[in-house]
């Protein structure tokens, strides 16, 4: 896949998109979770 | 070659930019909050910048990348973990705990933060001097990388160069404190982010597109020189050979010892307390995701294609085109492959990812002989002469990074990186991880693994992880063998051992020690 036969290298390329993309997903979801939390002025 | 005028005054603007922002820094100090946690209310980007471009230093993309050009792609699974542990796990699951109970407690460093936790000056004082003692390695490293790029592109000499590069950072943090450093890191980190998206497109391009990249490489097998072979290497785009020698070093020095140790770095983890409020944390993995996989995603594919530009160009691979000495790697594919105005832009990258990095190595240190050793330690809290002697410590640590940036070995950037991150896995991660999540961690739990993490690693190092024990040399004139082990133990990295110990030591003691009073545990996780 993609060039690389050693399937151990590979998964490792994908899984790195696909970490990037699924903290954009969570980052996104999340946008507004915990912005009551105590604060500094609490 | 590029010209040095344009050069120069490229990076004149960028200093002044730099200084502009070091003066916000200095402005919007008024209080010891705002000089040691930027007054806790950091805007999300800039947390996220900072964070990343603090992790990411030149050493991860020269050091790290020049390690791909010879270990090969193997390196992208600590990319994988660098997203993964160092952004996802460290802001979701550390940071919000890490956040709130800095705020509960008063916290302003990260040994503050365990040591208050743990109700120990010792803890605070012990880890302070850790830091002290031991970041001058990584910063020291990370110098030269920064030197090393003026150097070569504004035909300087080389000790001037690491003269210039830390007087500039050194007056920025000492004024600014950690306002300066957070805002400097997020210009930094836009143009690391920038350059590198240019460097892993000019790359491809260069080379006929992703597959055929890939494709080239995976054709180049039977180049393995020799010597990596009989190591395990069995080419580029493949892992080594299960238990080898190198897969031991590319695992557990370079993914685990990198990419877990990143969980306990103080300079990161104080970051957690600057922001407002748990949403800045979420919106901060958004960006720093991303960011995360344009470094050191980028810098390990390059680093690793690297090869097929030189073999189709001079018919050598990187390692034999760069000396031998894989630091050299990078910056000799930069200088030859990609277009003049790209190496101007890549420059100011590098020169912003050692800045950033620096920025907050020089904080950390200081704060941690100067707040946590002197005032808290050994004075008991007592303010005593504790501004005159962070200033003292800044200026010492400092003076111990430089003479580490002139006299440490060719080929050092990736090691060094990991030392430090693995020191301080096993020092501190099972005092931090339970200071967070396990309520029934004891005070003397704590101080036992901080004990055993740091001599065991410490112990490793210097008897059995050949890598190291054999330059020192101690483990030679003590017992006249270089390692006090042998076989396969020699390449297993110290991060392995020391620890799980630690983490074992941690449990043990707790468990037969008396826990913590109830209303201090209120009081540390109250909200």
């Amino acid at each position: 896949m993609l060039g690389i036969d050693d399937p151990q290298i590979w998964l490792a390329y994908i899984l790195c998109f696909v970490s990037a993309v699924g903290c954009m997903i969570y980052g996104a979801l999340k946008w507004n979770d915990g912005s009551d939390d105590p604060e500094v002025e609490a | 070659m590029i010209s040095t005028p344009v050069l120069g005054v490229i990076i004149l603007i960028y200093l002044m930019v730099i200084f502009y922002l070091g003066w916000l820094g200095y402005k919007k100090t008024t209080e010891s909050d705002d000089y040691m946690v930027a007054g806790r209310k950091i805007h999300p980007y800039i947390l996220a910048l900072s964070y990343g471009a603090t992790f990411i230093s030149t050493s991860a993309i020269i050091g790290f990348g020049g390690a791909a050009g010879a270990l090969g792609m193997g390196l992208l699974w600590l990319a994988f973990m660098n997203i993964l542990v160092g952004i996802f796990i460290a802001f979701v699951l550390f940071g919000s705990r890490t956040r709130r109970l800095g705020l509960n407690l008063g916290a302003v460093t990260f040994p503050e933060l365990l040591g208050r936790r743990f109700q120990s000056r010792f803890i605070q004082g012990f880890s302070g001097a850790l830091i002290g003692i031991f970041m001058p390695l990584y910063a020291g490293i990370v110098l030269i990388g920064g030197a090393r790029f003026l150097e070569a592109t504004l035909n300087i000499n080389y000790d001037i160069a690491v003269l210039i590069l830390t007087i500039i950072v050194a007056a920025y943090v000492i004024t600014g404190g950690l306002i300066a450093v957070m805002y400097t890191d997020a210009l930094q980190g836009s143009l690391m982010f920038i350059g590198m998206i240019f460097l892993l497109a000019f790359t491809y391009i260069k080379l006929g597109g992703i597959t055929a990249a890939h494709s080239a490489l995976t054709a180049m097998n039977d180049l393995v020189p020799q010597s990596l072979a009989a190591g395990g290497h069995l080419g580029w785009t493949s892992m080594p050979e299960f238990g080898s020698p190198i897969w031991w070093t590319l695992v557990s020095t370079l993914v685990l010892g990198v990419g877990i140790g990143v969980l306990a770095q103080p300079q990161l983890a104080v970051r957690f307390m600057t922001v407002r409020n748990d949403a800045a944390l979420n919106r901060a993995v958004l960006v720093g995701g991303p960011f995360i996989l344009m470094m050191t995603g980028v810098a390990f594919t390059v680093g690793a294609l690297s090869n097929v530009y030189f073999y189709q160009t001079t018919e050598m691979i990187s390692v034999a085109v760069a000396g031998g000495n894989t630091d050299l790697i990078m910056p000799a594919f930069i200088n030859s492959a990609m277009p003049e105005t790209f190496v101007i832009l890549f420059m100011l990258t590098l020169l912003a990812a050692a800045m950033s990095t620096l920025s907050s190595q020089f904080h950390t240190m200081g704060t941690s002989i100067g707040h946590d050793f002197y005032r808290e330690f050994l004075k008991r809290g007592d303010l005593g002469q504790t501004i005159n002697i962070t200033k003292v410590a800044i200026a010492i640590t400092i003076l111990a990074s430089v003479i580490l940036a002139y006299i440490l070995p060719i080929s050092i950037i990736a090691r060094a990186t990991a030392i430090f991150f693995g020191l301080c896995a096993a020092a501190f991660l099972p005092m931090y991880t339970g200071a967070l999540f396990w309520k029934r961690m004891t005070r003397e739990g704590a101080i036992a693994s901080l004990l055993v993490g740091t001599f065991s690693s410490l112990f490793w190092l210097a008897f059995v992880h050949k890598a190291e024990a054999a330059p020192l040399g101690i483990s030679k004139a003590l017992f006249g063998v270089e390692t006090i082990l042998t076989g396969t133990w020699t390449v297993v990295d110290p991060i392995l051992v020391a620890t799980p110990l630690a983490f074992i030591t941690a449990i043990v003691v707790s468990l037969l020690t008396k826990p913590t009073p109830k209303e201090h545990l209120d009081a540390c996780f109250k909200r």
